[in-house]
């Protein structure tokens, strides 16, 4: 079995990848809380608003999937811009496993808040 | 909105790629992936309701490749269809596309194709031995050295010289019933392993794809 070098930096940014893959799904469900979003808003909606760096390709078949299991709806509106754009809204189910979701990132972040704190303070002390 | 041809012809070629990609899909569901990534590309290449060839090109680009798109939505299919299905076939396709992804769907592939060859192998057995009793049915083989040494014979050419026939026309309930077995465990072990290991592939910005502006 490989071993893996701590001091490798593709280490750290592969869990990284992992986790904002992880919270791609949430970020969706989120990003459609307040309303009806179609595609483009909804990446432009998770540029600005959060800190995921998305694959445009990647979140397309993520709402594919989401509509498939019954999480989201959508709907064709025809556009000022001449062409029809498809619009995701939540499901009743999608606003549960929205707040389902929600609850348990935030109860895993505060408890990982705690644990991260003496690093974050020593990582201040490494800086300077 | 115009389009200059240049744009057009851009749009529709890469549109054709991914519907042509897309067919494992249904037809209506295909048509709305294609329609919805049409709205996106021209919705991202306005500016000011004109549509440049650069910015389209562009809005493909950070779309990726249109063989890779329609690849993410077609295993998503599968993956969704063979968590829910009951259906041997469904698992079978879907593991064909996951041993085409990776080392570990190679593998639970030909653990499948095996366990789904020895199933048909004792079904064809029992259902032959009615019309070729000579020949169809599990014989044990005359060597000395090997005493675990049988033949599973389906019922074409001669019996094994030598051989002795060991289950006589109990090869058609046990053969039914060990037939149906494996089909049975092959099945829930390709269930269990998509379920289990087989995780969409999605690579979110850091990866090095291009990213919303």
């Amino acid at each position: 079995m490989a071993k893996i070098d701590p001091q490798e930096p593709e280490s750290a940014e592969k869990w990284e990848v992992q986790l904002r893959k992880g919270s791609l799904e949430l970020a969706v469900l989120a990003s459609l809380w307040d309303g009806r979003l179609y595609g483009l808003e909804i990446l432009r909606r998770l540029a600005t608003d959060s800190d995921l760096i998305v694959g445009e390709g990647t979140v397309y078949p993520l709402l594919n999937r989401l509509k498939a299991v019954g999480l989201v709806a959508s709907e064709c509106v025809e556009s000022d811009s001449g062409h029809p754009r498809k619009y995701y809204r939540l499901t009743p189910p999608g606003r549960r496993r929205a707040l389902e979701m929600s609850r348990i990132w935030t109860r895993l972040s505060a408890s990982m808040d705690d644990l991260l704190t003496p690093l974050n303070k020593d990582r201040g002390k490494d800086k300077s | 909105m115009t389009i200059p041809t240049a744009a057009q012809q851009k749009i529709d070629a890469y549109l054709k790629t991914l519907r042509e990609g897309l067919s494992g899909l249904g037809d209506e569901d295909a048509r709305d992936v294609v329609e919805e990534i049409r709205s996106h590309i021209l919705d991202k290449a306005a500016v000011g309701g004109d549509i440049a060839p650069a910015a389209v090109a562009s809005a493909i680009a950070a779309l990726g490749t249109a063989e890779e798109l329609a690849s993410q939505y077609v295993t998503d299919d599968l993956l969704m269809r063979a968590r829910i299905s009951r259906s041997p076939w469904v698992i079978l396709r879907s593991l064909f596309r996951w041993a085409s992804l990776s080392l570990a769907g190679f593998f639970v592939l030909i653990s499948s194709l095996a366990g789904y060859f020895l199933a048909g192998s004792f079904v064809l057995c029992a259902l032959l031995k009615p019309i070729h009793p000579q020949a169809a049915g599990l014989w044990r083989l005359p060597d000395p050295e090997d005493v675990y040494s049988f033949s599973l014979r389906l019922g074409f050419g001669p019996p094994p010289t030598g051989g002795k026939e060991i289950l006589g026309w109990w090869i058609i309930p046990i053969g039914l019933i060990i037939g149906m077995g494996f089909v049975l465990l092959t099945f829930r072990f390709g269930l269990w392993s998509l379920r289990k290991f087989w995780r969409p592939r999605r690579l979110p910005g850091l990866s090095g794809a291009e990213t919303m502006q």
